[in-house]
């Protein structure tokens, strides 16, 4: 065996360094593998993204999305879409005779308009003459006409909305439950859509049940149930907490569809935070109310905060939010049936199964329920 | 107290060992409290360590040959 030689300065430098990062790398490591032994409904790769993100890494996470999105944007034109995805039961299209309310079908963009194009179908069978939730598809760019957005109208008047948490968000909340749809509930199910950025992400509030989550931000868009069931999408100006008339308010970065208008700065700036750059074509989902008070959900894949304020301003929103973005994370499912039978995503190319909210997910999400007989 | 002047090799490295572990124990210490996050940490030192043992065991592999 020989003697020990004497090390260089730089080798002992150099294993200063790997020691630090051995011991830095402890903690990280214990974190990672107490985090991925919880129970996920995500594989261990998006599971793995995701706890970077809720441990300091939103940044890094979202300049690589960037780059990724970039250099896989999709180029302008190609063929014409000679159908639409088929949305809705198979019953006749709503009809203007219908007794109440009922949104105009969305204008097509391009024309000619395939069939079907823009026009309202409920997204129940046998949901009678004024379907409490309603479905459509149309192509939303005429520089892209490949690209077709599903839009969902939800009748306020004939549902409840409820905001149920995951079993990952929000991180700390009392009464989580089941994080999935409550099985007792799912006979007046109608529709479920995923719940926004996690808290981390976000920066902004929340308030379940009437109790505050995460303090509420001013001048950030938000979704807000109140306690007599009335449900609305404002720009937050009620300080950190709301007033005891609040269920539950969920804010998601700042409106991108106000006064009937689109928000002027949809270009990028601080006020987004750190999340995919705007101007980035991703699978994103939006939340508007039209001048009725319903509910308009919109999700489409290739699209910018722009392009998505302009589908849901289109589809009749007044006012409207960001929802979540990318494939892992949109859903809107519709139960064509009672008892939340035969669920179907309203876009076929939305990743995650039309199953989603009937198990546990790691995500918040909503629940629609109907009121009343269906 | 001092130390002894004349120490033999293995004593030395010993020595050099333990002055490094403090060494990289205070900026083990320094990096986590400035770091955003444990994921940040992960992040960047995870492929700095397996560059590092890497590059080490290059080294050694080469060194057999020489």
């Amino acid at each position: 065996m020989g003697r020990p030689r004497r090390l260089a300065p730089w080798r002992r430098l150099r294993r200063i360094v790997l020691l630090a990062t051995a011991i830095c790398l402890v903690p990280a490591g214990l974190s990672y593998v107490a985090d991925l032994s919880e129970p996920h409904n995500v594989g261990p790769p998006i599971a793995s993204v995701e706890w970077m993100r809720a441990h300091g890494g939103n940044g890094i996470v979202s300049q690589i999305e960037n780059w990724y999105y970039t250099l896989t944007a999709p180029s302008k034109g190609g063929p014409p879409l000679r159908t639409l995805p088929k949305v809705g039961a198979e019953t006749a299209a709503i009809t203007p005779e219908a007794p109440s309310y009922r949104p105009p079908n969305v204008k097509p963009l391009i024309h000619p308009p395939l069939r079907g194009e823009g026009v309202w179908r409920p997204a129940a069978a046998h949901a009678g003459p004024r379907p409490p939730v309603l479905l459509t598809t149309f192509r939303s760019d005429p520089e892209y006409p490949q690209f077709v957005a599903g839009v969902a109208w939800i009748d306020s008047r004939r549902t409840r909305l409820a905001y149920l948490p995951g079993l990952a968000e929000p991180p700390e909340v009392s009464h989580r439950g089941p994080a999935e749809v409550p099985p007792p509930r799912r006979r007046r199910l109608v529709a479920t859509f995923n719940g926004g950025f996690p808290l981390e992400t976000s920066n902004a509030g929340l308030v379940y049940r009437g109790h505050t989550v995460a303090p509420m931000v001013d001048g950030i868009a938000t979704l807000v149930e109140y306690r007599d069931g009335r449900v609305d999408i404002v720009r937050w100006a009620h300080g950190a907490n709301p007033s005891r008339h609040v269920w539950f308010a969920k804010q998601n970065l700042p409106p991108i569809v106000y006064a009937g208008r689109l928000n002027p700065n949809l270009s990028d700036g601080p006020e987004w935070g750190a999340t995919v750059n705007n101007a980035v074509r991703v699978w994103r989902s939006g939340l508007g109310i039209d001048r009725h008070g319903n509910l308009i959900y919109a999700v489409a894949d290739y699209q910018t905060v722009g392009s998505l304020a302009e589908i849901l301003k289109r589809a009749g929103a007044v006012r409207a939010l960001e929802l979540d973005i990318n494939e892992d994370w949109v859903s809107f499912i519709a139960y064509r049936h009672p008892g939340a039978a035969e669920p179907s995503n309203l876009l076929p190319g939305i990743y995650r199964p039309p199953s989603r909210y009937l198990t546990p997910d790691e995500r918040d999400f909503f629940a629609v329920y109907a009121k009343g007989g269906w | 107290m001092r130390l002894p002047r004349r120490i033999s090799p293995g004593a030395r490295a010993r020595r050099a060992l333990l002055g490094d572990l403090v060494a990289a124990a205070a900026l083990a210490a320094l990096v986590l409290s400035l770091a955003a996050g444990l994921g940040v940490v992960g992040f960047f030192g995870l492929p700095l360590l397996l560059a590092g043992l890497l590059w080490i065991g290059l080294e050694r592999l080469l060194g057999r040959f020489r």
